[in-house]
């Protein structure tokens, strides 16, 4: 199973660009486009708080999408 | 190929690593000790001691013009947070290992072949492994950097 997520689509409806949400949640805009280009899983408490930055659930901006 | 700064700083120390294996490895190699004599040997102590300051200046001022010179290129603020550390995580594990593993291969060679042994050239290879360690450190922190 990998790991996958809509944060580029939240944060685009969201009107904010990645290193608004970089600093939002204090990391780099280059952490913010590895996970949004799946390259980097994030830690729990950073899944957490960029879950809280863009006001969506944690469960629904990270999935698991079953290998085929 | 645009790269972040915390890229540009890496292949600061890449260029850091070129430069010392290109200006002070050959010193090292023509003046590689036969023994432990030179302890005796003045002249050739102060004479190690002005290569020591000569590396000393020369990290100083390139250390100093290469960040001052990042630093006005790259306005931006350096955020560091988990992904560099797990990237540097990698490459010093991969550097330690590597520094493991070729410590091992040389103390096999020097146990093994005696003409090397008093070739004198003992300290020259230990400072050729630890350059080329934390060089390949660096380009396989680069080329995490790139990557994940």
């Amino acid at each position: 199973m990998n790991l996958k997520n809509i944060l580029r689509e939240v944060r685009l409806k969201k009107k904010l660009t990645q290193e608004e949400l970089g600093f939002s949640v204090g990391v780099s805009r280059q952490t913010i486009i590895s996970i949004e280009n799946y390259k980097y899983k994030p830690s729990l408490e950073l899944a957490m708080k960029l879950s809280m930055a863009l006001n969506c659930k944690v469960d629904k901006l990270f999935y698991f999408e079953k290998d085929n | 190929m645009i790269l972040s700064k915390k890229e540009v700083s890496i292949t600061i120390e890449i260029g850091f690593s070129i430069l010392f294996a290109v200006f002070f490895l050959p010193y090292f190699f023509e003046n590689r000790l036969s023994s432990f004599e030179f302890v005796q040997d003045i002249s050739f102590l102060s004479e190690v001691w002005v290569k020591i300051i000569q590396m000393i200046v020369f990290s100083i001022i390139y250390y100093s013009i290469s960040y001052t010179l990042l630093e006005i290129i790259f306005k931006e603020k350096n955020i560091k947070d988990e992904r560099d550390d797990m990237i540097s995580s990698k490459a010093y594990k991969l550097g330690f290992r590597l520094y493991e593993l070729s410590l091992f291969v040389l103390i096999g060679i020097l146990l093994s072949n005696s003409s090397i042994q008093n070739s004198g050239a003992i300290m020259f290879f230990i400072l050729v492994l630890l350059l080329g360690v934390l060089l390949i450190k660096s380009v396989y922190q680069l080329y995490l950097y790139r990557t994940s």
